[in-house]
C-alpha cells in the first residue's frame, strides 16, 4: 500500500507532463522576475499548507535551488482554526525544504476570545492597533464572535496578521498561490500588483506565480513531479481553510480524481447559482 | 462624521430627465420625450423639447415609472402610465379626457373583464382607437375610448410584450421582449414574418422594433445593447452600438431617416443618430438626485431616516411594479435592522452610492438573514462609467456575494472585487426579486 500523503497515484503521459512543465516554467520565470526586483531578504511567502500556497511554495523551493540561495521568509497564518493534517504536513515540509516560517497569528484576538471559537469579543479587550483596525473598516458594535470566517474575523487575523509580517520584516515583495480559475474575482488578476501604502497597511507588491494553472493543471502537476500535499486531499477536500468551515467535496474521491472542470472549487451555497441567474436573467432592462 | 463627496439635487424636479423610455419627433420638430423617473420612483414625467433643447411642455401628475407619451392627432397626448396600470388622455392645458381608471363604471375593467397589468407603449390607430401592449397580461391589444376590446392578441404566443405597432398594411408589429423575438401578425392572428428564434444571440430582450419605409425593421435589441436594421429576409443591414454599455429601449425613425434613441438610466439621455453612426441631437438634463458617500455610511443601521429607511440608504423600486417596502426586525439586538418585503415579480433595491478608486480591490461584507425567498436575495455590487451608466450589460455580471433562497439564518457573506478602469462610482445593493424578506446588518466595504 502507497504511503499516505504521496506521490499521487495518477498516470501522466509524456506529452502531458511537458504540458504541466511548460506551465511550471512560465511560474518559475515569474519567480525569478521577482528575484531580479527585489533583494531576497524583501521577498516573502504566504503558506497555508494547502494545494495553490504549496506548488508555489515548491516552483519557488526550485528556483531558489537553482540560484543557491534559501527560501524567503515564509508566513502562515494561524487563525485558531486549524486541521491538525495540515499543521502535520506543514511541519514535515519545513524541514524537508529548509523553511524560514513565521507561524503568524493575531494573538490579541486570540486572548481576548480565549482560544474559543464563537467566544464573544469585547472591543474593548482589545489592543490599540486591533481597536484602530476595527475603526478602519467601519465596524460600529461593542462586541462580535470570534470566527475566522466573517468579515472582522476576516480582517482581524488574516488582513492584520498579514499586514503586520510585512511591516515587521519590511517585505517589499510577497508570493500568493492565487489562480485565475479558483473564483470569478481572480479573473483580472495580474502576476505582479503593486498595492500602495495607505493607513495601517505597507506599501508592497503581490507576486502570483502560478495564475495560470487550472484545478487540473495544478493537480497534474502535482502527480507529474510528485509534489507533496497534505492528506486532507485525498478524502475528499478540494478546498481547504479553517477546520470548521471547510467542507468535503466528494465523499473518499481524491480531489484530482474529481470533475474540476464542471463543479465548484469550494462547496457551498453557491450550488443554486445557475438556478437563481436565470432567475435573474429574466429582470427587466437590467 | 457623514462624508459625502457629491450631495446629489432633489428628486422629482420637473425637467430633471432620470430615465427616458420613450421618444418621438413631433411634426413640429420638437421632441417628446417619456421620463419614467429616478430608482426611488419620483420624477415621471412627459416632456416636450424643442431642438434647441428648451423644455417648453411638461407633464407629471400622479405619473409613476410612465413609458410612453404619444402626441394624437387632436394635439392630445396618451400616457401610459406604467406602474399605476392606466391609460391616460391629456389635452395641452393638461386636463385628463380620458382615464382607464375610469373604465366600468370606475373599476378601470376592459370589455373582456381585464385589467391592464403593466401596460408599456401605446399608439393611436387609424380610427382613434389605441394599440397597447399589456406586458403582465401577456399580450398586446386594440381597445377604444371606452375600455371596450376590440382585438386581442398574445396568451401562449407572447412573453412580456413591450411594444405593438401598426403598419401600413394593415398588420402589427410586436416586440416579444422575453421570448427574444420580433413578430408581424395579421389581423387574423397570423405569423406572417419574425426574426428571431428565442436565443439571446440573436435578440436579447428586443424592446421595440419599427418598419422602414424600405420594408426593412428597425429592432432595438436591448440587453445586446444595439439597434439592428434587418430585412425581410432576415440579414442584419446595419448596427448601431456604442462603445459603451448603453441601454437602449426605444428607436423611433424620422422624417430625416435619422433615429432618435431612448437611452434609459444608463445614460439619462435620448440620442438621435444618423445612419453614419454619428450622434447628430442629444437631449439630457440630468442631475443626481441621490448623494454619493465617501466611504459607506450607517452599513450598521443604526440611524434611521423620517422615511423609515435606514438614513443614508436608498430604497429603489424601479423594477418593483409597485411592490415592496423597507421592514425593520424590532428584535434585534441591539438595534433593530432593516430588511426587504417583496410579493411580485420584478425587483426590489436597498442601496447606497459609494466613491471607489479604479484599480483598486475591494472586500465587502455583510450578515444576511432571509425569510421564505421564492427568488433570490443577494449584496451586489454596480459600477458606473463617467455618464452614470453601468459598466454591466446584465445583473447576473455584477460582483455579487451570496445567493439566497428559501429561508436562512444569520450567515456571513463576504466578497473581494477589483473596481473596473472606467468606475466613477459604484452603488452596494441588498436585492430581492419574486416574494419573501431579507434581513441585512454589519455591512463592511473596505479596499484591501
Amino acid at each position: 500500500m502507497r504511503r499516505k500523503g504521496m506521490p499521487i497515484d495518477k498516470e501522466i503521459s509524456e506529452k502531458r507532463k511537458r504540458q504541466c512543465l511548460k506551465l511550471v516554467e512560465i511560474s518559475k520565470d515569474i519567480v525569478r522576475q521577482a528575484f531580479d526586483r527585489f533583494r531576497p531578504e524583501e521577498l516573502g511567502i504566504t503558506w497555508t499548507g494547502g494545494k495553490d500556497s504549496g506548488l508555489t511554495l515548491w516552483i519557488i523551493h526550485q528556483v531558489c535551488q537553482d540560484k543557491g540561495i534559501s527560501l524567503p521568509k515564509t508566513m502562515i497564518i494561524g487563525e485558531g482554526d486549524e486541521f491538525e493534517e495540515i499543521e502535520q504536513f506543514v511541519e514535515r515540509t519545513k524541514k524537508e525544504w529548509n523553511v524560514p516560517l513565521e507561524i503568524c497569528r493575531n494573538e490579541d484576538v486570540l486572548k481576548a476570545a480565549n482560544n474559543t471559537l464563537n467566544a464573544s469579543i469585547e472591543v474593548k479587550a482589545l489592543n490599540e492597533r486591533n481597536r484602530a483596525e476595527l475603526q478602519r473598516i467601519g465596524f460600529e458594535d461593542d462586541e462580535f464572535p470570534f470566527e475566522a470566517e466573517s468579515y472582522v474575523g476576516n480582517h482581524l487575523m488574516k488582513t492584520v496578521v498579514f499586514n503586520q509580517f510585512l511591516e515587521r520584516n519590511k517585505i517589499k515583495g510577497i508570493f500568493q498561490g492565487l489562480r485565475w480559475d479558483e473564483h470569478p474575482a481572480r479573473f483580472n488578476d495580474e502576476y505582479f500588483e503593486h498595492k500602495e501604502g495607505e493607513y495601517l497597511a505597507p506599501d508592497h507588491t503581490r507576486i502570483r506565480p502560478i495564475l495560470h494553472f487550472t484545478e487540473k493543471d495544478l493537480w497534474d502537476t502535482y502527480a507529474a513531479f510528485q509534489i507533496p500535499y497534505c492528506v486532507l486531499y485525498e478524502r475528499g477536500y478540494r478546498s481547504l481553510g479553517a477546520r470548521t468551515t471547510s467542507q468535503i467535496s466528494v465523499e473518499g474521491i481524491p480531489a484530482w480524481e474529481q470533475d474540476l472542470e464542471n463543479t465548484e472549487e469550494r462547496v457551498g451555497r453557491r450550488q443554486d447559482k445557475e438556478k437563481a441567474m436565470e432567475r435573474m436573467r429574466k429582470l427587466g432592462y437590467m | 462624521m457623514v462624508e459625502v463627496i457629491s450631495t446629489g439635487c432633489q428628486r422629482g424636479i420637473p425637467g430633471n430627465v432620470e430615465m427616458p423610455l420613450g421618444v418621438e419627433r413631433l411634426p413640429n420638430g420638437n421632441t417628446l420625450i417619456t421620463d419614467a423617473g429616478d430608482e426611488a420612483g419620483f420624477g415621471s414625467e412627459i416632456v416636450e423639447v424643442d431642438p434647441l433643447g428648451n423644455i417648453v411642455w411638461n407633464y407629471h401628475e400622479g405619473l409613476r415609472f410612465a413609458h410612453t407619451g404619444r402626441r394624437l392627432r387632436n394635439g392630445n397626448t396618451l400616457i401610459t402610465d406604467t406602474t399605476n396600470n392606466r391609460l391616460v388622455e391629456l389635452t395641452p392645458d393638461k386636463k385628463i379626457v380620458m382615464n382607464s381608471d375610469h373604465w366600468s363604471g370606475g373599476t378601470g375593467q376592459l370589455s373582456d373583464g381585464s385589467h391592464l397589468h403593466y401596460p408599456n407603449e401605446a399608439f393611436e390607430m387609424e380610427d382613434g382607437t389605441f394599440l397597447l401592449t399589456d406586458r403582465n397580461n401577456d399580450r398586446c391589444i386594440q381597445v377604444d375610448r371606452e375600455g371596450k376590446v376590440l382585438w386581442s392578441f398574445g396568451g401562449k404566443e407572447l412573453h412580456h410584450p413591450h411594444n405593438a405597432n401598426p403598419l401600413q398594411n394593415g398588420n402589427i408589429l410586436i416586440s416579444d421582449s422575453d421570448g427574444n423575438r420580433i413578430l408581424e401578425i395579421n389581423r387574423r392572428q397570423e405569423v406572417v414574418w419574425s426574426y428571431g428564434d428565442g436565443s439571446t444571440q440573436i435578440l436579447w430582450w428586443p424592446r421595440g422594433a419599427i418598419r422602414l419605409e424600405n420594408g426593412n425593421t428597425v429592432i432595438t435589441d436591448s440587453k445586446n445593447h444595439r439597434i439592428i436594421e434587418v430585412s425581410p429576409a432576415g440579414k442584419v443591414l446595419w448596427r448601431f452600438q456604442t462603445e459603451h454599455v448603453d441601454k437602449f429601449y426605444i428607436t423611433h425613425a424620422t422624417k430625416e431617416a435619422t433615429f432618435l434613441i431612448a437611452c434609459t438610466d444608463g445614460h439619462h439621455q435620448v440620442i438621435e443618430v444618423d445612419r453614419t453612426g454619428n450622434i447628430v441631437w442629444l437631449f439630457r438634463n440630468y442631475r443626481r438626485p441621490v448623494s454619493i458617500y465617501a466611504r459607506l455610511t450607517n452599513g450598521f443601521f443604526k440611524e434611521i431616516g423620517e422615511n423609515g429607511w435606514p438614513k443614508h440608504w436608498v430604497l429603489a423600486t424601479r423594477l418593483s411594479e409597485g411592490g415592496g417596502s423597507v421592514v425593520w426586525d424590532q428584535d434585534h439586538k441591539p438595534n433593530p435592522c432593516p430588511g426587504l418585503e417583496y410579493d411580485r415579480s420584478g425587483a426590489l433595491f436597498l442601496q447606497q452610492s459609494l466613491m471607489v478608486t479604479p484599480g483598486a480591490t475591494y472586500r465587502v461584507g455583510a450578515e444576511i438573514k432571509t425569510a421564505s425567498a421564492k427568488g433570490t436575495a443577494c449584496l451586489h455590487l454596480d459600477f458606473f462609467d463617467s455618464h452614470g451608466g453601468s459598466l454591466y450589460h446584465a445583473i447576473t455580471e455584477m460582483p455579487s456575494g451570496n445567493l439566497f433562497t428559501g429561508t436562512n439564518d444569520w450567515t456571513h457573506d463576504m466578497f473581494e472585487t477589483k473596481v473596473p478602469i472606467r468606475t466613477t462610482f459604484a452603488e452596494l445593493r441588498l436585492y430581492i426579486n419574486d416574494s419573501g424578506k431579507v434581513f441585512i446588518r454589519n455591512v463592511m466595504m473596505n479596499r484591501i
